[in-house]
């Protein structure tokens, strides 16, 4: 009767750092369920806080002391490997960082329910109100991003992205201020992202049909030795790859990026920007490298076209734009592209893949940090209506606000790859796998993009240096402790990392040595 | 004990015509019911309230259904104007059928010879047999929804929408009260449910050997008193009879329905549920066909054609307690309702779940009793500190409130013309808000403007 | 999916079966989209759904295919219902169900339809996959669920629980300061 069924092998120590933070995050619902509303925000900081810290010590811990497993965890399902485990240790610290960033200041809305402009958001801002719920929902969205990049077959790959998407897609509407923008761009989110899940499932029943199967291994078994069945691979991998750089914004599935950056409150943003891109790209490499790797030689020419458009749409856009959050998003647009040039950078040779892996995850660190330092700076300008969007507001800053203008221009400098700075070695390291991969014509659109992305980032430091402060111009607020830090630590990072990277290398070289477990 | 009935691999052998047979048998058994079920619920109800109830058509007006039906059927067929025409022909007909459909899955009793034929008396059986139930009583929701809808009609669909949310809120708890017997059982398959209650085990304390009941009616009494509620908001019955409430809906969702042959369907499909969850409970918690107590004592009990007068006798003791809970409560309010079904019973039932799940586990072989133990330990007493915290959160609001009301009163007290009774002032909106010497000079108001 | 599939016809009862029922959905499908009053189109995806479950049926699915009509049927387009009644509630036809895309809408769907369609024709067309009796019966799909599946399922209890958080963060009204 019972009994029959053979309990599951889960590897608990290995998803260790995943459960805690859903763990984490059920346990911030019992609170918002039984705590009383005065103490919630003092339980949810520091659980949030220590969950992402406790989980990121247990990543640690799980690649020095027990080394990196070599099959994957959990029936299969989740594949705990080298550069899971690195990408889980920059998505915690990330997204660590985004939350001293959410707990800083007040972005969010006083009372989601309250049309925007009436009486009762009047009266809940007048009284406080606040949605403590903020903290349960990233620490969802931040699990999402853990399992994603870890998925060893398609089902879970989709269930992760939809972890992953459905609380941002919520916390994008939840602004303070600009709240009608604010919910376009979560409406425009859900939409767009809903519509790529689907492609996404659709792609992963039509490789099922394919290969009999959704595990990323079997797959790879089955391009190689199933014949006659070739439009559904290719329909299916094509569809699976829709899905999955609509999430990394790549074009031309680029359009949701700026509205939503732009809409959603700034925390959020940084957290999209760097936490989400970091999970996506994982995801992409993974099953590109390995569930699709056996057809390399046909999803190549179509993501280096992809590529190619990603980063001249993100670089020529970016200099159209007058506000400052829109140009950034620009900015994360073009440098999805920057990344795509190393997916693309494989070859016959485990050595050559492994250089592109290591690649791509120095860059994702590197980028993701400068990211979250630029959203935190762009908190701390404000206008009378909130952050102070329009770039011409943004004129002079450097003669109001010396430090906190030269923060910002060092972290443009660092999305334009200027030596010194983390990201021309990110650049250069992605750049240098895809020139032995062969792939020297990308490499040549990449540097010219690069180029042109420099001349807009260069724009805004001579808008902020040498030109005129307005009369009324923004005021800089003090920044809270937490939004401190985060500025802080995102300049020590791309200072260390662009003065002295051999050690997050070596760290991403030997993560990427072993590749990804099949 | 003996003869554990049919199992699932004694269906799907029978010839055609026998399937014919059993299905028309079903069907004029439910029709008669109908019939036989007004008169009985009319005559019960009217015996409990002092009254003789219907005695004029035929001995003991026993046919007094046949001539209701009679007369229905003669009406007139009025047909609103307004209404969505197909929509307010398929309602009735959308109501009805999936009510019969549920009985297919119904044991009424074991292995029988029909006609040179062994066959179990259940039309069919499926291995998820009790989804199918709910899944024809989650389909009958639309006969309301859609006669509320189409009779475009206030009443109507006031009527409709409450019982839309009525139904899915309840059948959210009805679905979990089964869980527990699933769970106990090990199947979903209404015969082999049956069968599984054919003995019970013994339970060894102090060396005595106590044979426990083996109905789950015993073993799992919570999930059965939570299903007999669902039962009653299920059937759209009183207390719960909120979408036909015709003190404040006249008839709710079938208010633009004459009493023509489509409202004589509505009777029938709430007649016909009525027996469905009555055989649902019989099914699950009473031992299905097989023969109470006493009588199971006598070895040919369970065999043969005995075990159908059995599941007869228990369903008309179902019916009779639908009537009797008609008798005594009055109607509950909407927002009770629905705060009762979603704040009460559902957690409830899940805790439940959660407690009979445990103990199923530890249960079990090779399971790891002390981890069991120890955890459940956790969560007791984590869930007793909540309590005990809110618990005196809620006693220091309840004293703080008294207190408030205490100090009103006392000083209503002192004002000796309130003399603490509360007198309405002289302004209420009731009077329009004139006082009587200030009121205009009345007009002339022609009788039926009003 | 390498064994030899028998030939099309003639065809069986059950093949006859799935083939109405499909006609029956890909028809109520079409009636979704194109009826103008909004109730209507809430009670076509009813038949859709329908017939969906009637497919999952002919395939031996038969936990789905009552999973399918007591959720989809029986809950979520009631719900739906529940929603254009409260809210809009528009009689007869709503003249701005329409779009001045349609065409454009149109030839998209109808372009993606063929397709897919070709995809799963010419990717399917030797496949064979015999109907085994029972594989579609709880136990076969729990024990998949909790053995193979179980950390996906667990996921998407997670999703659900966060969705249901959000649900209640966007509607409720009743929050106060924090005083």
């Amino acid at each position: 009767m019972n009994g029959t069924i053979q309990a599951p092998t889960i590897e608990y120590a290995l998803l260790a750092p995943m459960l805690v933070v859903f763990g984490a995050a059920i346990v911030g619902v019992l609170v918002e369920a039984f705590a009383p509303r005065y103490l919630r925000s003092a339980i949810h900081v520091p659980l949030t806080l220590l969950s992402l810290a406790g989980a990121f010590a247990l990543t640690i811990w799980q690649a020095a002391a027990k080394g990196i497993p070599t099959k994957a965890a959990a029936m299969g399902a989740v594949a705990v490997d080298g550069p899971a485990l690195f990408i889980w240790g920059t998505i915690l610290v990330l997204a660590f960082v985004s939350v001293l960033l959410i707990k800083g200041e007040d972005h969010f809305v006083a009372a989601a329910s309250a049309v925007p402009g009436s009486a009762e958001e009047e009266q809940a801002l007048h009284e406080g109100a606040a949605h403590s719920e903020i903290y349960p929902l990233v620490l969802f969205a931040v699990g999402g991003m853990l399992l994603f990049p870890a998925a060893n077959d398609l089902l879970v790959a989709f269930v992760a992205l939809e972890v992953m998407s459905l609380p941002l897609y919520l916390l994008c509407g939840l602004a303070r201020r600009r709240r009608l923008l604010s919910q376009e761009a979560a409406v425009k989110y859900f939409l767009l992202g809903a519509f790529s899940s689907a492609f996404f499932l659709y792609g992963t029943a039509l490789l099922y049909g394919y290969a009999g199967s959704i595990d990323l291994a079997k797959i790879s078994t089955a391009v190689g030795s199933v014949g006659g069945q070739d439009t559904l691979l290719y329909i299916g991998a094509a569809m699976l790859g829709v899905g999955l750089l609509f999430k990394i914004g790549a074009a031309p599935f680029q359009a949701w990026k700026p509205d939503v950056y732009q809409g959603a409150p700034t925390p959020i943003t940084a957290l999209m920007a760097s936490g989400t891109l970091v999970a996506a790209f994982g995801a992409l490499v993974r099953v590109f490298w390995v569930g699709l790797g056996g057809l390399d030689w046909d999803w190549r020419p179509v993501l280096y076209g992809v590529a190619i458009l990603t980063m001249v749409v993100g670089a020529v856009l970016a200099i159209t734009q007058t506000d400052i959050k829109r140009m950034l998003a620009y900015s994360s647009i073009a440098h999805g592209g920057f990344l795509l040039v190393g997916v693309i950078a494989t070859g016959k040779a485990a050595a050559q893949n492994a250089s592109a892996l290591s690649g791509i995850l120095f860059y994702l660190v590197a980028y993701g940090f400068t990211t979250v330092g630029a959203f935190a700076v762009v908190t701390m300008v404000r206008d009378a209506g909130g952050e102070a969007w329009h770039l011409s507001r943004w004129a002079g800053l450097g003669k109001r606000s010396p430090l906190l203008a030269g923060i910002f221009a060092f972290f443009l400098l660092a999305f334009a790859g200027i030596p010194l700075t983390s990201g021309f070695f990110g650049k250069y390291a992605v750049f240098q796998a895809a020139v032995s991969g062969g792939a020297l014509p990308l490499v040549i659109v990449g540097v010219v993009a690069s180029a042109v992305a420099a001349f807009f980032y260069v724009r805004v430091i001579v808008l902020m240096f040498f030109s005129d402060p307005a009369a009324d111009g923004p005021s800089i607020v003090l920044p809270s402790r937490g939004t401190a830090a985060v500025v802080g630590l995102a300049v020590l990072a791309t200072v260390v990392l662009g003065v002295y990277p051999q050690p997050v290398l070596d760290l991403a070289h030997s993560a990427a040595q072993s590749l990804f477990v099949r | 004990m003996n003869n554990p009935g049919p199992t699932l691999s004694d269906f799907g052998h029978d010839p055609l015509w026998i399937s014919i047979i059993k299905a028309v048998a079903i069907f004029v058994f439910l029709m008669l019911g109908v019939l036989f079920g007004v008169w009985t619920e009319r005559k019960l109800i009217s015996r409990m309230q002092h009254r003789y109830g219907p005695n004029r058509a035929g001995k003991f007006g026993l046919l007094q259904s046949v001539a209701d039906g009679l007369k229905m059927g003669l009406k007139e067929d009025l047909m609103p104007r307004t209404v969505d025409k197909v929509i307010y022909f398929l309602a009735p007909v959308v109501i009805a059928v999936p009510a019969f459909l549920a009985f297919s899955v119904i044991p009424f009793g074991p292995m029988v010879w029909m006609f040179g034929h062994k066959t179990p008396l259940q039309l069919t059986d499926l291995p998820v047999a009790v989804l199918l139930v709910l899944a024809t009583a989650s389909i009958g929701v639309y006969g309301i929804v859609l006669a509320g809808w189409g009779s475009r009609s206030p009443y109507a669909i006031l009527g409709g929408l409450r019982s839309s949310a009525q139904v899915v809120s309840y059948e959210i708890a009805m679905g979990l009260s089964f869980v527990a017997v699933f769970l106990k059982a090990g199947t979903l398959s209404t015969s082999e449910i049956v069968a599984k209650q054919a003995g019970g085990g013994t339970w060894d304390i102090f060396g005595m050997h106590i044979p426990t009941p083996s109905w789950y009616v015993f073993s799992l009494i919570p999930s059965f008193l939570i299903y007999a509620v669902t039962m009653l908001g299920e059937t759209n019955r009183v207390p719960f009879d909120l979408p036909e409430g015709e003190g404040e809906l006249v008839g709710g969702f079938h208010t633009e329905y004459s009493s023509s042959l489509k409202f004589a369907m509505f009777m029938l499909a709430e007649y016909v549920n009525v027996f469905t969850v009555s055989a649902m409970a019989i099914t699950l918690f009473l031992g299905g066909w097989r023969a109470p107590w006493p009588i199971s004592l006598w070895d040919g009990a369970n065999t043969g054609w005995w075990p159908m007068l059995w599941f007869f006798a228990k369903l008309a003791l179902a019916f009779a307690f639908f009537v009797w809970v008609r008798a005594s409560l009055p109607r509950v309010r909407y927002d009770q309702l629905m705060a009762f079904g979603w704040k009460v019973l559902i957690p409830l039932n899940l805790g439940w779940i959660l407690l009979a799940a445990t103990l199923q586990a530890l249960r079990l072989p090779e399971s790891n009793r002390n981890g069991i133990l120890a955890f459940g330990a956790v969560v007791v007493i984590a869930g007793l500190g909540i309590w005990l915290r809110f618990d005196t959160v809620n006693q220091r609001r309840r004293e703080a409130r008294a207190a408030e009301v205490e100090e009103e009163f006392e000083q209503l007290r002192e004002e000796p013309a309130a003399g603490g009774f509360p007198v309405p002032p002289l302004d209420l909106p009731h009077y329009h808000g004139v006082v009587p010497s200030a009121r205009a000079p009345k007009e002339e108001v022609t009788s039926g403007s009003n | 999916m390498t064994l030899q599939a028998p030939g099309f016809w003639p065809p069986t009862g059950p093949e006859i079966v799935f083939l109405l029922l499909g006609v029956v959905a890909l028809g109520s499908a079409l009636l979704v989209v194109t009826t103008r009053q909004l109730v209507h189109a809430a009670l076509w995806l009813v038949v859709c759904f329908g017939a969906l479950a009637g497919g999952y049926l002919v395939l031996t699915a038969e936990f789905v295919a009552w999973v399918q009509v007591l959720i989809y049927v029986g809950a979520v387009v009631v719900l739906l219902l529940f929603g254009i009644m409260l809210t809009r509630a528009p009689i007869g036809r709503s003249a701005d169900l329409d779009s001045g895309n349609r065409w454009a809408a149109a030839l998209v769907a109808l372009a993606t339809a063929a397709v897919l369609v070709t995809v799963v024709v010419s990717g399917f067309r030797t496949a064979y996959a015999p109907l085994d009796p029972g594989q579609g019966a709880a136990k076969p799909l729990g024990s998949s669920i909790f053995r193979t599946w179980v950390l996906p399922f667990e996921a998407l209890s997670v999703l659900l629980l966060a969705a249901l958080v959000g649900a209640i963060v966007l509607s409720r009204t009743d929050i106060q300061g924090r005083k």
